[in-house]
């Protein structure tokens, strides 16, 4: 909210400067965002045109004879066409100094100006807001006054962030009440009597039938002998100053108020409402309204409206129609002052897509209090304007006090940490206007002023303690933290994934979670089911961002075609699927490799066993055991080059290369492989069993095979170590191939063995002997034959 | 004799002559097996000793052991002048030390990982357990549990995406607090981070997806004081040995007080000025905290009476931007690799 502190200076003495008062207004819990500051500017009085006459030697200027009160006329030449004699302005004179220009005595056209007409951008106000040409003043300002002192047009305006439970500070005397009670300073608040009160209504009075219970409270007012004009300078440059365009002064009376108070009022032109009879209702299906902006509504039950019984007049708390509207030829008014639920109101204002300034305030539930304040402060400004006002009505529930709070003095103690005297917070909570009676054990009954709907607690009371000590001064303290059971292994795991990934050599990345419908297709996951298994979002933001991941691998796709150079990266995120009735949310960890083509062997990959390798090494770190690799076949994966790893029959990780069809989707250079891993498929860890080892030497044999194709290097290694048996310490497959030289359905194997005995020297005839025993099995079980 | 005398000293020339000509550890090996080994000359002088008179034997024997303790000597001390020798030459081996460095195989953790980490470190240091939990909730974990009622207005605060009418993707990682509460009894301290989703469009400061860091405790006698007390220990934890936090009232349904929480601009030191951190405050706003609303404690069926509790909850990617002064939140997403390499 743009706040004018030339504003708040009417209600509470301001000595500070513009950074001092928005501190302070930040340290009650209205923080400034932006500090407007104003220009000074000097020299600028009040004068009157006395004579005006053209400018002899040039047609466009007129010279103008102008009365400053120092008893001589200047002569002042003006370019502007809305000068008339008789007016009063404002005159800057020689030697003034305006935001961009000083004012020097010269000639214009040959004749001698003695300064300037001035123009509300002059001033700088928003020039398109006032008169085209020179601003007008009101008569009443004694001559030579000092235009810019006495509106205080070099007062910065701050722009004030004000929470949503803290309706009450949405305006100028709510923010200047806390101003006043923190800085010790009275409060000036204007009268709130209804000059009204006392006079006669002919014809027939107002009245407003409540035909909703959204509707709590409804003042309404009648008003005649009106002459819709310009609102008075003073009034025009305030609403100017807060961001709100002056219109005419019935308009400006309304915005002026709800601004002041926080109480937004409406007026409808008495001769467009039937009997003077307003109508709070439901709208009824299908029934049109046309509001002041022109646009035509068709409503619905749920839009609240103020009708007569003609039909609608305008939205309630948002805005009213063009069919009641104040025209420049209307004499007499209804004035509209009311309350109502602001969640109706919010509700309704979010169906028809719009908000205006009183349903910003309608839709946090002000007080209903405010409605009489509200009408009080339109009546009196009316008045002074020329308007006879008639008796305010007032419909609705009575007004009930707010309940007292038992509050604990120990509180301030148990819940901020610092003690203050009971005298000391008795005066700060009155000083804010709740009514405090000190209780027998150290209590106190509060009750809060009618304005802070948002006190409803003994916490809430805290912290309006907090607030007027000063939230400064809570103390800084090292709690110790009693023992509990609330068990933070999940979050370790991740830790050690994402250690684990780093030291291996990948990089951590975060992606988004969402994915567009396209990334199941090119997933080649296009068949219904599995697209109805990812989780749709009913409101996203964009396409592709409608669903939730059933798996990362699309993000890294994506990224590693934008970045297009080999990547070694990892993500830990969660997953998302329909599972039955309920929605499987888990934690997985994915982690690939993008590498520049190359020719490979068919049967023969090094980026797979790369992977392979870190994979068996992270599930090593993650459960102290070595999983076994089996063969597997999944979607997204290259069929003949993946596989799963296995603990106890159980699969942790799959991995493998990504198939080269969705490669070519994602118009991908790079070649990607790819690992994951589901959190809660990973069992405890288990602390490996230190083997101690032999002191007798160890030897080792390499064979050269000759196997079918479809035997596998697993094979081969679990014969070998079976056959050998207690001395086996090791086996291994250390080459592969195919080729020249070898029958095309077979292919080569090196494997070598590794023996050792824990109590003696293993000797050549027992190795040779044992591995005689390998090659024996080796034939006899999987029909390997020596390499010659 | 003498000519046993005359044979050694022709012997020994020779073998002095060898050791010096030695440049290596094998030439002075083979110089010992030559002269003094199993079969080498001295060893085949002192067999032909048996063929002297008797009474000359023993004389002859001295003679050739004086020679070989001689030719023992000399052949360890040109063994350590060979070792000295190498010992120079390797010492005085130079090499540019700024030649680029064999760059070793490793990873990286994401900034905002480094940033949590050490959050939890310093809150696990003081008793609080980490916790994580689902980024699906139902409306009434991120609200009605947390005093937030359906047509509150602070509901709109949260623009969240919706899966179906009640469940939607948490837009802040409160529910952590109200899912631990219903497990645990008092007390309970805990820190839960995790993935939050709002509907805001990018742009340099917002992102739909973000990080968010929970912080709750909850027992006896636990008031505001702790609350600055763990968040000033974090933030120098964070940003620096010097930093200081300040609260400014704020308003959270779930907390009460509540409070804005700010710390010291590490960038400029809480100087102000033209600081493009902290845009002149001196100050960086870290994100709402608060004691805990007593209708959350009492939804909970803890007792507000004698249980108080407060929480806080800050945006990760906020702190790494100013912990390691990045300029767009969207860098956090991108994850270009030589934005990645830096936090390797």
């Amino acid at each position: 909210m743009r706040v004018p502190i030339a504003w708040l200076r009417e209600y509470v003495e301001l000595l500070d400067d513009s950074q001092t008062i928005a501190d302070r207004l930040a340290m009650l819990g209205f923080p400034v965002e932006h500090i407007e500051e104003r220009p000074q500017i000097t020299g600028v009085v009040v004068g009157r045109i006395v004579e005006l006459d053209k400018h002899p030697n040039a047609d466009r200027l007129q010279v103008g004879k102008i009365d400053v009160g120092t008893g001589s006329l200047l002569t002042i030449a003006t370019a502007a066409t809305n000068v008339a004699a008789g007016q009063t302005i404002p005159v800057a004179l020689i030697g003034a100094k305006l935001p961009h220009i000083t004012i020097e005595r010269r000639k214009m056209r040959g004749l001698e100006s003695e300064g300037m007409m001035v123009s509300a951008e002059e001033l700088a106000l928003p020039p398109e807001w006032f008169e085209d040409g020179i601003m007008q003043l009101d008569a009443d300002l004694p001559l030579g006054t000092d235009v810019v002192e006495h509106f205080r047009l070099s007062d910065d305006v701050l722009d004030v962030e004000i929470t949503s439970n803290r309706v009450d500070a949405m305006s100028m005397i709510g923010l200047a009440r806390e101003l006043a009670a923190a800085g010790g300073a009275p409060l000036r608040l204007p009268s709130f009597d209804n000059p009204g009160t006392a006079l006669d209504a002919p014809g027939v009075a107002p009245r407003v039938t409540i035909a909703s219970a959204d509707c709590t409270r409804f003042v309404t007012q009648r008003f005649d002998g009106l002459r819709v004009g310009p609102a008075p300078a003073w009034m025009r440059i305030r609403l100017a100053l807060a961001g709100q365009r002056p219109i005419n002064n019935v308009v400006d009376i309304s915005n002026y108020v709800m601004l002041e108070t926080g109480q937004p009022l409406h007026f409808y032109d008495d001769a467009g409402v039937r009997d003077r009879h307003l109508i709070v209702r439901d709208a009824r299906d299908g029934e049109k309204l046309t509001t002041l902006d022109d646009v035509t509504h068709t409503l619905t039950p749920l839009a609240l409206v103020i009708a007569d019984e003609d039909g609608a007049l305008g939205l309630a708390g948002l805005k009213g129609g063009k069919t009641s509207e104040v025209s420049p030829s209307t004499t007499s008014i209804l004035l509209e002052s009311a309350n109502f639920n602001g969640a109706r109101i919010r509700r309704m204002s979010a169906k028809l897509g719009f908000r205006t300034d009183a349903s910003s305030r309608h839709e946090k539930s002000p007080a209903a209090s405010l409605t009489s304040i509200g009408a009080a402060r339109a009546a009196t400004l009316l008045t002074a304007i020329g308007a006879h006002a008639y008796a305010p009505h007032d419909f609705g529930e009575p007004l009930e006090p707010a309940a007292p709070i038992h509050f604990p003095l120990r509180d301030i103690r148990r819940l901020l940490g610092f003690d203050q005297s009971a005298d000391r917070t008795r005066r700060h909570l009155e000083s804010l206007g709740f009514g405090v009676t000190p209780l027998d054990g150290d209590a106190f009954s509060v009750v809060p002023p009618p304005w802070r709907r948002d006190v409803k607690h003994r916490a809430d009371v805290v912290e309006e303690v907090a607030r007027m000590a000063g939230y400064e001064n809570v103390p800084t303290v090292i709690p110790t933290i009693a023992p509990h059971e609330i068990d933070g292994g999940e979050y370790h795991l991740e830790q050690r994934v994402a250690a684990s990934l780093a030291s291996l050599g990948y990089n951590e990345i975060i992606t988004y979670s969402m994915v567009g419908a396209d990334s199941f297709a090119k997933l080649r996951l296009g068949n219904v089911d599995r697209q109805t298994e990812a989780i749709e979002i009913r409101n996203p933001l964009s396409e592709d961002q409608r669903y939730l991941r059933i798996m990362l691998l699309p993000s890294f796709l994506a990224h590693i075609a934008r970045v297009d150079r080999p990547l070694r990266i990892f993500e830990i995120a969660h997953v998302f699927t329909h599972a039955n009735d309920y929605i499987d949310e888990t934690q997985q960890v994915t982690f690939a490799l993008a590498v520049e083509p190359g020719e490979e062997h068919a049967w023969h990959d090094p980026h797979f066993l790369r992977l392979k390798g870190d994979c068996e090494v992270l599930i090593r770190e993650l459960t102290g055991r070595t999983p076994e690799t089996v063969q597997d076949s999944r979607p997204v994966l290259h069929p003949g080059k993946m596989a799963a790893m296995m603990l106890d029959n159980q699969e942790i990780a799959v991995f493998g290369r990504v198939d080269p069809r969705i490669e070519h989707a994602y118009d991908l250079r790079l070649r990607v492989y790819v690992g994951r891993m589901l959190f809660n498929r990973i069992p405890p860890y288990i602390a490996p069993r230190y083997n101690p080892p032999s002191k007798f030497p160890s030897t080792y044999r390499d064979l050269a095979l000759l196997v079918d194709l479809d035997i596998t290097a697993a094979q081969v290694e679990q014969t070998v170590a079976t056959a050998i048996g207690e001395f086996c310490v090791g086996v291994r497959v250390f080459d592969e191939y195919r080729g020249p030289g070898i029958d095309a359905d077979s292919k080569s194997i090196a494997v070598r063995a590794t023996l050792q005995r824990y109590d003696a020297t293993i000797t050549d005839d027992e190795t040779d002997d044992l591995i005689a025993r390998a090659i024996a099995a080796l034939h006899n079980d999987l029909g390997a034959r020596i390499r010659a | 004799m003498s000519e046993l005398t005359g044979k050694l000293d022709e012997l020994r020339g020779r073998f002095d002559a060898a050791l010096t000509a030695a440049s290596d550890d094998r030439a002075l090996e083979e110089a010992r097996i030559a002269y003094l080994g199993r079969s080498g000359e001295v060893t085949l002088l002192r067999r032909s000793i048996g063929q002297l008179p008797a009474g000359e034997r023993p004389g002859a024997g001295k003679i050739i052991n004086d020679v070989v303790e001689a030719m023992e000597a000399a052949l360890e001390e040109a063994r350590t002048r060979l070792q000295l020798r190498a010992f120079d030459e390797d010492l005085a081996q130079r090499i540019d030390v700024t030649f680029p460095s064999v760059a070793p195989m490793r990873g990286s953790i994401h900034p905002i990982r480094r940033v949590l980490e050490d959050i939890c470190t310093f809150f696990e240091r003081h008793g609080f357990a980490v916790v994580v939990g689902p980024e699906i909730e139902p409306d009434y974990y991120n609200f009605d549990a947390l005093n937030i009622p359906p047509e509150h207005p602070a509901r709109e605060g949260f623009d969240s995406f919706y899966i179906t009418d009640t469940l939607l993707l948490r837009p802040h990682t409160s529910p952590m607090q109200v899912r631990t509460m219903q497990q645990h009894r008092p007390p309970v301290a805990i820190i839960a981070p995790g993935r939050c989703y709002r509907r805001d469009a990018v742009d340099a400061r917002h992102s739909f997806m973000f990080h968010q860091c929970e912080g709750l405790l909850v027992g006896e006698q636990v008031h505001f004081g702790h609350l600055k007390g763990m968040l000033t220990g974090m933030c120098r934890a964070l940003f620096g040995p010097d930093q200081s936090v300040r609260f400014r009232p704020s308003y959270f349904p779930f907390t009460e007080p509540s409070a804005e929480v700010d710390t010291t601009c590490p960038t400029c030191h809480n100087i102000g000025g033209p600081c493009r951190m902290c845009g002149g405050s001196g100050w960086i706003e870290l994100g709402g905290a608060g004691m805990v609303h007593p209708n959350v404690l009492h939804e909970m069926n803890y007792d507000p009476d004698v249980y108080s509790g407060w929480a806080f909850g800050f945006g990760l990617e906020r702190m790494a931007i100013v912990r390691y002064d990045i300029d767009d939140i969207r860098r956090f997403f991108e994850n270009d690799p030589d934005f990645l390499a830096q936090f390797a």
